[in-house]
């Protein structure tokens, strides 16, 4: 069933890039946004919508990295910070644990516009940084953050985290113990982050972003603050980790700080390398692929292989060789990922002179 | 007092092993400006190696007296050996195709090769810690309020005799000036003469000897390998290279010290869960006040 | 009226003097021509213009103001575009792209107006897409908008180069040498287009080695030898100057 909404999804998506024909592209957004909102209502169940709203919630993540990796060209690899201080954020304001039961609704908000905040404060002072020491940097702070969640034992719960969250409340109904309204929300969230990433590719600073990525000596003599262009880039991308966060905590009704490490920021950077980075709906199918591959496809392989050989392998294990695999295949034989858009397909693959005179 | 002392000797210990690793990050930097995110899990590999041999030599009943002494030595060179083949494996099947690719490339390459290396261990050697045979006798010393073990000694004379020697080698030998001179402008290198890729191809080697030997080194102190050590080591080795000044040998040497005591101090004074967020703090600090290192220059930009 | 103003400028690199007090004045409407031996000093001088090195002493002005302190981006905002000796254009965007970025300070779009394509967001691109097709075309090489400009010609990534200079309608556009690579027709219609840029109001300063060229193009030139102006006057006047000959035919021989 898993697979129904995942094959649509991504065929859908692979057909909009595709299409030149703006109006094509319009009506088959259309159908498929009719199709994810109504087909629950005769086809599936909770264990498959609980899946697929952490696909949404990992797509929007990956949508938000991909502003900073894909359009600023800025690699970070801590962005599971932000997606950690998106989750602290309806850890601490929505539970038992200071008796701040803030409502849901405001602390999205709240939470993105956190995350953007520590976004520009992180970067204020490191996005002078080039390449490869940016990438180190926003490594160390994605260690510390949640490093610092697990010692303030006191306000965070420790290394236990916060439980028993507040179950969000939409005008006085309770979500109760439903994963629909994640999956609603979460698909708004996907059309809204679907929308500005557009937005923002097409405009004056997406231009400027185009322009640092590609010669950042250049774009300064043609004016462009790099500086504060890098740092929009930097608090936009996080602010939707930070949305993601209360989504994801609200829906677990948990934050503990080992849901935040490493491997969460390496598993996005390999959804946008495998979608190809810099590619809107290239991000979309490569992290619904890795998605489904981890929280579907691998435990159903898990319990054939156990099922006909009476084993009881665990294949979990394989997740990181997975993503490892992904970034090294990807990199070395199709460097513009699955789904490219032609800007990156030339870059990738003659940067060679560009880069030259760096 | 006798706290620190121990603290101070703890850090050395540390530092030691730290300066080790850093030096391969900044041989692999200096020549390619590539983070060799995968160099930890070399690390990683070497002490299993240098474990597996300590287990099968146990097993045979041959560790005691000479025995034990080839024993060592058996083990040292073989974490040399093999870290050094990874290394240079991985430098011809992975990066070597990168070398004109867009900037992120590589690195994005050495985190999946990092990723998948780690992956292998663990499916290898499992996911717990796996315990050094204690084989190795380790008498303790008393010099004043000091109170060390022959091993530290032994650990941190090995270190600094590799790095010396490293030292010498890159700036006497004929291969260390090819190096240098890669380093410096590739293009130039190639058009009098040197062989660009053999000289890469040997960096890689040397840095994964050094893995090899810090692998050694670490999985006898430590005590123990876990597949996931190169990783937190391998954050704290570049850390000590930037620190020191990336593409400098000495300063990846003071680095690795610096970054030791730091990580003994603050575990000693503010405990052990903060040691992170210390030698994190430091990177980001030092990136953003002195990229270019305690020893290293800055060099103005190219138009 | 002067558009530049440099006084005793002087610029050291470690111990190697790259310039040396170096006085220029640019009058505003003029083509001005830097000529000189490799190493001269003339792309310091630019990078100089442009933020990219600090003077050492002296000062600049820019239509009277003091550049000293200002960034590079802030410069460009004074109205100071420029090419490059080897170019600069970003590879694998569009040639339309390319000129687009160039008239970046003339947009007052926001974040904010970029992240909800706001209506201004909306018109100003219309607007600076309509401008961009229109300079292409003034430098003479419409037909390529949509291409990468990695993959168009020489001599057109030459002249989209120019194009995004002169999108941010600069007061002073500094040209480091623009002729570079380019063949005699080519280089002829280098000419006709930078006097069609000096008579749509925007003063010229142009590094050149090619001497013809220069003398036919610029009413005033500057020549700077071992980081030092030797000469300065119009064309007739450089040809005959002795210190001239000699810098470039070395001591008589």
């Amino acid at each position: 069933m898993i697979y129904t909404y995942a094959f649509v999804a991504i065929a859908a998506c692979v057909a909009i890039e595709r299409f030149h024909n703006r109006r094509a592209k319009a009506t088959i957004v259309l159908i498929l946004a009719a199709f994810l909102a109504i087909a629950p209502r005769f086809y599936g169940n909770d264990a498959v919508f609980s899946v697929l709203a952490d696909a949404a919630v990992y797509v929007m993540l990956a949508l938000g990295l991909n502003i900073v990796v894909g359009f600023a060209g800025l690699l970070d690899l801590g962005y599971a910070a932000f997606f950690a201080i998106g989750a602290y954020t309806y850890g601490m304001l929505a539970s038992p644990q200071f008796g701040l039961h803030l409502p849901f609704w405001v602390l999205l908000f709240l939470a993105a516009a956190l995350a953007a905040l520590f976004g520009a404060l992180l970067g204020a002072p490191t996005l002078r940084l080039h390449g490869d020491y940016l990438a180190i940097v926003t490594l160390g702070f994605g260690e510390i953050v949640p490093q610092i969640f697990q010692n303030l034992t006191k306000y965070t719960g420790g290394p236990n985290g916060i439980a028993a969250l507040d179950v969000p409340t939409f005008f006085g109904h309770s979500f109760g113990a439903s994963v629909m309204p994640y999956y609603y929300i979460a698909l708004v969230g996907i059309a809204a982050a679907l929308w500005i990433s557009r937005n923002l590719r097409e405009s004056r600073l997406g231009r400027a972003w185009m322009a640092i990525r590609e010669d950042e000596l250049a774009a300064k003599h043609a004016g462009i603050d790099v500086l504060r262009s890098k740092l929009a880039a930097f608090a936009i991308g996080a602010s939707f980790s930070g949305i993601g966060g209360v989504l994801f905590a609200a829906k677990l009704a948990l934050v503990s700080p080992d849901l935040f490490g490493f491997q969460v920021s390496v598993l996005i950077v390999s959804m946008l390398v495998l979608g190809g980075m810099g590619n809107i709906v290239g991000v979309v199918v490569g992290s619904l692929l890795l998605t489904i591959v981890n929280s579907a496809l691998l435990p159903q392989i898990n319990s054939l292989v156990d099922a006909t050989f009476h084993t009881t392998v665990d294949l979990s294990n394989l997740h990181f060789l997975i993503y490892g695999a992904i970034l090294v295949g990807i990199m070395l034989f199709r460097p513009e990922g699955l789904l490219p858009n032609r800007e990156r397909r030339a870059e990738l693959h003659h940067a060679g002179e560009a880069a030259g005179d760096a | 007092m006798h706290e620190f002392l121990a603290q101070l000797a703890n850090g050395v210990e540390l530092g030691a092993i730290y300066a080790l690793i850093a030096l391969g990050y900044t041989l692999v930097y200096g020549i390619l400006e590539l983070i060799n995110f995968a160099h930890g899990d070399v690390y990683t590999f070497g002490s299993f190696v240098a474990l597996g041999i300590f287990v099968g030599l146990r097993a045979a009943g041959v560790l005691h007296g000479a025995g034990l002494i080839l024993g060592i030595a058996a083990a040292l060179i073989a974490a040399i050996i093999a870290s050094a083949l990874l290394n240079a494996g991985i430098e011809r099947l992975a990066y070597r195709r990168l070398r004109k690719a867009p900037r992120l490339a590589p690195l994005i390459t050495a985190i999946g090769v990092s990723f998948m290396l780690e992956n292998l261990i663990e499916l290898w050697q499992g996911s717990a810690p796996v315990p050094f045979p204690n084989v190795i006798p380790n008498p303790q010393l008393h010099i004043g309020a000091l109170e060390v073990g022959v091993q530290q000694i032994v650990v941190v004379a090995l270190a600094i005799v590799t790095m010396v020697t490293l030292h010498f080698f890159v700036q006497r030998s004929k291969l260390g000036k090819a190096m240098r001179a890669v380093a410096q402008d590739r293009d130039a290198a190639s058009l009098v003469g040197i062989n660009v890729d053999r000289t890469i191809a040997i960096t890689f080697l040397i840095a994964g000897a050094l893995a090899g030997v810090a692998g050694f080194v670490g999985g006898v102190s430590f005590g123990s390998a876990w597949f996931l050590n190169g990783f937190g080591a391998g954050l704290r080795a570049f850390t000590a290279a930037v620190l020191g000044g990336i593409g400098n040998i000495a300063g990846a040497m003071l680095g690795g010290f610096l970054i030791g005591m730091l990580e003994s101090f603050s575990t000693w004074l503010i405990g052990g869960q903060w040691s992170n967020v210390a030698v994190f703090s430091v990177l980001i600090l030092v990136l953003v006040f002195r990229p270019s290192g305690l020893l290293g220059e800055t060099l103005p930009e190219k138009v | 009226m002067k558009v530049l103003e440099l006084a005793g400028v002087g610029k050291r690199f470690g111990a190697l003097t790259a310039l040396s007090n170096v006085t220029l004045d640019v009058e505003e409407g003029a083509i001005f021509g830097i000529i000189g031996p490799n190493g001269a000093g003339k792309s310091t001088l630019f990078n100089l213009l442009t933020a990219i090195y600090r003077w050492d002493e002296g000062s600049i002005s820019i239509g009277g103001l003091s550049i000293a302190g200002l960034s590079t981006q802030r410069i460009a905002r004074l109205g100071v575009s420029r090419t490059f000796q080897n170019l600069r254009l970003f590879g694998n965007a569009s040639a339309l792209a390319n000129v687009m970025v160039g008239e970046h300070v003339l947009l007052e779009a926001n974040v904010l107006d970029s992240l909800l394509n706001t209506g201004r967001e909306r018109r100003e691109r219309t607007e600076a897409e309509k401008r961009a097709r229109e300079l292409l075309r003034f430098v003479g090489v419409s037909g390529v908008e949509e291409q990468f400009a990695r993959n168009l010609s020489y001599g057109t990534q030459r002249r989209l180069e120019i194009a995004r200079a002169l999108a941010a309608r600069p007061r002073l556009l500094l040209l480091d040498e623009p002729a570079a690579g380019l063949n005699s027709s080519e280089k002829h219609e280098l000419v006709s287009l930078i006097r069609a840029i000096r008579d749509g109001g925007t003063t010229v300063l142009l590094i050149e080695h090619d001497m013809g060229l220069v003398m036919n193009l610029c009413e005033r030139i500057a020549v700077l030898d071992y980081g030092e102006k030797i000469a300065e006057g119009e064309p007739r006047e450089i040809r005959e100057h002795p210190r001239v000959i000699e810098a470039y035919l070395g001591a008589p021989a």
